[in-house]
């Protein structure tokens, strides 16, 4: 009764809007134009219908007529804030309290006979609806529902009833959509290159039932697709959500954001992997690190900075953990007397963005947590400092000999973090006093141990995501330091300048977005955590 | 007898800066004698080896030092009429002592850059039979907040002026909130001063959901300690020799203190707590601390597990574990 309401009030509304327009013309031509208008739309209306009586080959008389169709393309012609929309994951509250209207894509749908199931989709939730031939349904509208492709987007009215028996494929469990009208708003191929069922299959390997996987290329190269699966909705919500709370804890504590320019004059690391792009009559390079302008902004009294932006590297590395083009989360603290101080703050940080994961984004974690079978990222507060020595030594307490001054091999690195997992239960921990000469040239010595420096590593899951030190911030200390390590003065003249107007001491760090939150879900891949990931072999999408 | 050609030619060796002089045992007794001979005054270089070493002395003498008979008479003669062989003899013996203790310096050196050779397992089998020192792990220890372990700080206190036990606290991820209890002891603990120089151990505590208090050494090799009265009797082991019970014979006794702490710490009913507070009071009798006069592991035991059971009142006690708890506050103040 009440959708028949609807129907009549909503062709009352557009004869006015005629009517309001005819009235420019004459009354006359007016009421000639909503005749027409009426027909036309009659016509339509009989021509969808006709078709959908030939597809069928069903030449029966259709008592849904006007309940189900191809909606036309939507323009923004009508407001028709009458219409209701409940998102899936609220139905439960609006059970037995009648018709209203949900808006997602086919997820799969099926019809057998009297009877139509189709499960529909909103972002990671779905819930199943049912059409079944009787008063209000005819058996087109069945077939019609039961041929919409996949993944189109439509809108049902329905009206949600509760279920005895829980629906196990659904997130909505305990409740199901009798649907009185559908109407189909996009149209999806009826072909897909991927099925979103196989793309959002959990990876258990000793899984007996259906064994489809899309691979990672596939998946790439339809990204737009497989973006839709659960899992890839979580990761991208919880990325987001790292960086919210990256910006939200540094800006309680102090910090301001800034910005860096992305094209450079000259290369800022080294040089060997830097991207080049032309620039007017000249060529210039993409930054592969906002360190020194954060650095000058420390030197500019900003105090406490970050930033969160693109970064480039052009390393031809085709590993697990590289992309070519990465979010990079860096801050830049200045201290009092000790590099300390920056230390716990990053550490601390760290925890925090941990603890909001934990306790803001549960429901994520646990939806990745399906489809990818990975024990919870576990933390200590306040976070875990060991010495580098003392990593060293525990290495080679399992047998593995390193030299105090050698950097850690990866799988060294692997191996510390498993060790450092069993004995303390952490997946993060900070390696502090690195050795200096593994370092880089503006790195501050130890004052009391030569061979140290003043700079830290932070893992996660046995993988550095951090890499920090506190900077030289005497000029000439910082030439000398340069010309110890045989680095030309002229070249890096500029970033040596920038500390001659005097400068606070300072120390800092950058952290890779993407490599955070894959080692925090503990995915095996980076580029499941980038959006549209770039590698030296991809460009596209 | 007819004269050997010598093989090199005789000429002065320049020696380098880094030898000694060694005064000439042989030539010491007779200056005179000693000057003449040259080249054969007995420059001692320190060699890698004994071998190398003896050797190169034979060269030398047999090249520059033709063998003179009646000089050697005339040395033995003085020799044995000073009567100095005694200080000779505890010369060469020290030298040799210096050589072994070079050895075995060398062997270590070797043993550090990773050479492995024979003489090396030579010398260490030499050394003390193989008993090596390694330095004390630290240790982590994994409570629940409901379960605090207050004989960590009841040996922080015994030991206040014996051993540092360094205690750093942590909260794992699957605690959500301590409590106050376990915020309070943390703090407790930060208050005892830290003595750097005394020996130490580093101790880190790790708030976590687990169902027993367990202690983690190593991680190579995971053999995790449950409870905390084994905690204690770890702690025992590499704490201040007055705390050591092992070799006391008393061993057995304390032991046997803390298998029923450890019993009592597991009783559900009040009935049974109460059952094991009686075996403790008949094992105190009238002894100033369990076990006899002086406080002991023992002690701590059963101190922090009575903490840890707030069933447990003063009516439950028998005057004599009141007087007994009152003593022991003394030493580690909870």
């Amino acid at each position: 009764m009440e959708s028949g309401a609807i129907c009549v009030h909503s062709n009352m509304v557009e004869d006015k809007e005629n009517v309001a327009n005819g009235e420019q013309v004459s009354k006359k031509g007016a009421k000639k134009l909503a005749k027409a208008a009426k027909k036309a739309e009659q016509k339509a209306e009989t021509a969808t219908a006709i078709a959908a009586n030939n597809a069928a080959g069903d030449s029966a008389e259709d008592s849904a007529l006007g309940r189900y169709g191809l909606s036309e393309m939507i323009q923004s012609k009508d407001k028709r804030s009458e219409r209701n929309f409940v998102a899936v994951h609220e139905l439960s509250s609006h059970l037995e309290k009648g018709l209203l209207w949900v808006r997602g894509r086919v997820h799969t749908s099926r019809s057998k006979g009297k009877q139509c199931f189709l499960i529909l989709r909103q972002q990671s939730s779905t819930v199943q609806c049912i059409l079944a031939v009787g008063d209000i349904i005819s058996k087109q509208m069945v077939k019609f529902a039961g041929n919409i492709p996949k993944e189109s987007i439509i809108d049902i009215q329905a009206k949600p009833v509760s279920v005895p028996n829980k629906i196990e494929s659904c997130t909505e469990q305990t409740l199901e959509l009798c649907v009185e009208q559908i109407f189909v708003i996009s149209q999806a191929k009826a072909q897909l290159p991927l099925q979103i069922e196989d793309a959002s299959r959990p990876e258990n390997a000793d899984d007996d039932g259906l064994n489809i996987r899309v691979n990672q290329d596939t998946r790439l190269d339809n990204r737009v697709l497989d973006l839709r699966t659960p899992a890839n909705q979580a990761i991208f919500r919880l990325e987001a959500g790292v960086c919210r709370l990256f910006r939200d804890i540094l800006t309680e504590q102090g910090f301001t954001e800034i910005h860096t320019p992305k094209i450079i004059s000259a290369a800022s690391e080294g040089g060997a992997n830097v991207f080049t792009v032309s620039y007017f009559k000249d060529s210039a390079y993409l930054a592969q690190s906002p360190q020194l302008y954060k650095q000058m902004a420390i030197a500019a009294d900003f105090d406490k900075v970050y930033t969160v932006g693109a970064v480039f590297r052009a390393e031809d590395s085709n590993t697990h953990r590289h992309l070519t083009e990465f979010v990079g989360l860096d801050l830049e603290m200045a201290f009092k007397y000790h590099y300390h101080e920056v230390l716990h703050t990053i550490g601390n940080t760290f925890t925090a963005i941990f603890k909001g994961l934990r306790d803001n984004y549960s429901r994520e974690i646990e939806s990745v947590g399906q489809q990818y079978k990975v024990d919870a990222f576990k933390f200590l507060e306040p976070p875990l400092i060991l010495q580098f020595s003392e990593g060293v030594a525990m290495l080679r307490e399992a047998g593995v000999e390193t030299g105090d001054e050698e950097d850690l091999s990866t799988p060294n690195e692997k191996l510390l973090g498993r060790l450092v997992k069993a004995k303390y239960d952490t997946d993060f921990y900070i390696l502090d006093k690195f050795p200096l000469a593994i370092r880089p040239f503006y790195t501050m010595p130890d004052p009391s141990n030569s061979t140290y420096s003043n700079s830290y590593d932070m893992f996660m899951r046995g993988e550095e995501i951090l890499s920090g030190a506190q900077r030289i911030h005497d000029p000439e200390y910082l030439i000398e330091r340069a010309k110890h390590h045989g680095i030309d003065t002229t070249k890096i003249a500029a970033y040596i300048e920038s500390f001659r107007y005097g400068c606070p001491p300072h120390a800092g760090g950058g952290i890779g977005m993407e490599r955070v939150v894959m080692l925090y879900l503990g995915l095996d891949n980076i580029r499941k955590t980038s959006m549209f990931p770039r590698d030296p072999k991809r460009l596209t999408p | 007898m007819y004269e050997l050609k010598t093989l090199l030619p005789q000429f002065d060796i320049k020696l380098p800066t880094c030898m000694y002089e060694l005064k000439n045992v042989s030539l010491s007794a007779d200056p005179a004698t000693s000057t003449s001979s040259g080249g054969c005054k007995g420059q001692l270089r320190l060699f890698q080896s004994k071998s190398e070493f003896s050797s190169s002395i034979n060269s030398r003498n047999s090249v520059t030092c033709a063998l003179d008979l009646d000089i050697l008479g005339r040395q033995i003669q003085h020799l044995l009429k000073q009567d100095d062989t005694a200080s000779i003899a505890m010369r060469q013996e020290k030298l040799l002592q210096q050589l072994e203790a070079l050895k075995t310096q060398l062997g270590k050196i070797r043993a550090d850059l990773g050479v492995c050779g024979k003489t090396v397992q030579h010398t260490t089998a030499y050394q003390n039979g193989g008993l090596k020192e390694v330095p004390l792990q630290d240790i982590v220890i994994n409570g629940h907040p409901n379960f605090i372990p207050y004989a960590l700080l009841a040996l922080k206190n015994a030991w206040r002026d014996l051993y540092t036990v360094n205690v750093k606290t942590f909260t794992h991820s699957t605690m959500a909130d301590i409590g106050p209890a376990a915020r309070e002891f943390e703090a407790k603990l930060a208050k005892v001063p830290v003595n750097n120089a005394l020996p130490n151990i580093n101790v880190t505590l790790i708030w976590k959901n687990c169902e027993h208090t367990e202690m983690i050494s190593s991680p190579t090799m995971y053999v995790p300690i449950y409870g905390e009265v084994n905690v204690i009797r770890y702690l025992g082991r590499v704490g201040p020799v007055e705390y050591r019970y092992e070799g006391s014979p008393l061993c057995n006794e304390i032991d046997l203190v803390l298998d029923i702490c450890y019993q009592l710490l597991r009783c559900s009913t009040h009935k049974a707590q109460v059952a094991m507070v009686r075996l403790l009071d008949k094992r105190l009798q009238q002894q100033q601390y369990f076990g006899g006069s002086q406080m002991s592991v023992a002690d701590i035991g059963v101190y922090s597990s009575l903490i840890r059971i707030p069933a447990i009142t003063d009516k439950d006690l028998t005057p004599a574990l009141l007087a007994w708890r009152k003593r022991a506050k003394l030493v580690t103040q909870i």
